[in-house]
């Protein structure tokens, strides 16, 4: 093949921006549901505690 | 609503953020394997089964993803100033999101034209880049695309943040005629149209299919993107409500 290097560099490009475009949304889409876990669990847990020792006073 | 249309019925449950979610992560998949499928063909018959140009040899092959990207790039700034349109008239909250998720597709397209495009003109034309209208004209969509990411990132009210970036969008609409006849309107060292959806191209017909089974990929990609895109979007959005808690506490 001529101009190889051209070629496989241009079709390199491609796929490496389409994979950047594939994972992209899919690692802001964990991060979302993660961060809403993460506060469920916070609320659930400052629900659960015992009240302070100083508010039984 | 029980008399309505089913195709408008089906709109309607569409704009409910927790119907889009389900929708979205239902097709998304699908369409990026379709769109996979598609251009794996087209890879396949661009790089191994079509012929070599008589003048340029193999570096036309770049053509087959060169020119589905070009294409992509405008495609994509028009889907994204419609959205933004209806989203500016009548603030259907889908359409900002949408439009949103519209920009970084088509920023990505757009990149990919003016990279292979270099590194096709390195060989062909002796420069990686030249300041030639259709050149030039394709990096001010780029830096369109920019502008509305960034705008939309600017603004921390994020309805009143997609209605700036719309109204960007919408405005920047006026580029697309101008990189379409760039090649017409001035002397440009950008070949001019050789391929015609209609009429006859002046392409060989050996040359022709790897790139139509390419341009379809390219649509059925940008369907998958637009869609996870979208869907991470609204998710943020919606963080605050019970069906996205229930959906991050849900196992997997």
């Amino acid at each position: 093949m001529s101009y190889a290097a051209y070629v496989i560099a241009a079709y390199g490009v491609f796929v490496v921006v389409l994979l950047w475009d594939f994972v992209a949304p899919r690692i802001r889409t964990r991060q979302v549901l993660r961060a809403v876990r993460l506060l469920a669990a916070r609320r659930q847990a400052a629900r659960n505690a015992p009240s302070p020792q100083e508010l039984k006073r | 609503m029980s008399d309505m249309n089913p195709v408008v019925r089906w709109f309607h449950q569409l704009g409910s953020p927790p119907y889009f979610d389900r929708f979205a992560a239902r097709w998304a998949p699908w369409a990026y394997a379709l769109g996979v499928a598609t251009m794996a063909v087209g890879m396949y018959l661009g790089l191994f089964v079509a012929p070599a140009d008589y003048q340029q040899g193999d570096s036309f092959r770049i053509l087959y993803v060169h020119v589905p990207s070009a294409w992509m790039s405008l495609a994509m700034f028009a889907l994204m100033a419609l959205y933004g349109a209806i989203a500016l008239v009548w603030r259907i909250k889908l359409c900002e999101i949408l439009a949103m998720a519209c920009a970084p597709i088509g920023a990505a397209f757009t990149a990919i034209t003016l990279v292979t495009g270099s590194i096709w003109g390195k060989p062909m034309w002796g420069t990686w880049w030249d300041w030639d209208p259709r050149l030039t004209s394709q990096l001010v969509l780029f830096f369109l695309y920019l502008g509305v990411i960034g705008l939309y990132a600017a603004i921390e009210d994020r309805r009143a943040a997609a209605r700036a970036a719309s109204l960007l969008a919408v405005v920047g609409v006026v580029m697309l005629p101008i990189i379409r006849y760039s090649v017409v309107w001035w002397n440009s060292l950008h070949q001019g149209q050789t391929i015609r959806v209609f009429g006859e191209s002046s392409m060989d017909p050996s040359m022709l299919p790897p790139l139509l089974w390419m341009v379809a990929g390219t649509k059925f990609w940008a369907l998958g993107s637009l869609l996870a895109r979208a869907r991470a979007d609204n998710l943020q959005r919606e963080a605050g409500k019970d069906w996205v808690r229930a959906l991050a506490e849900a196992p997997r």
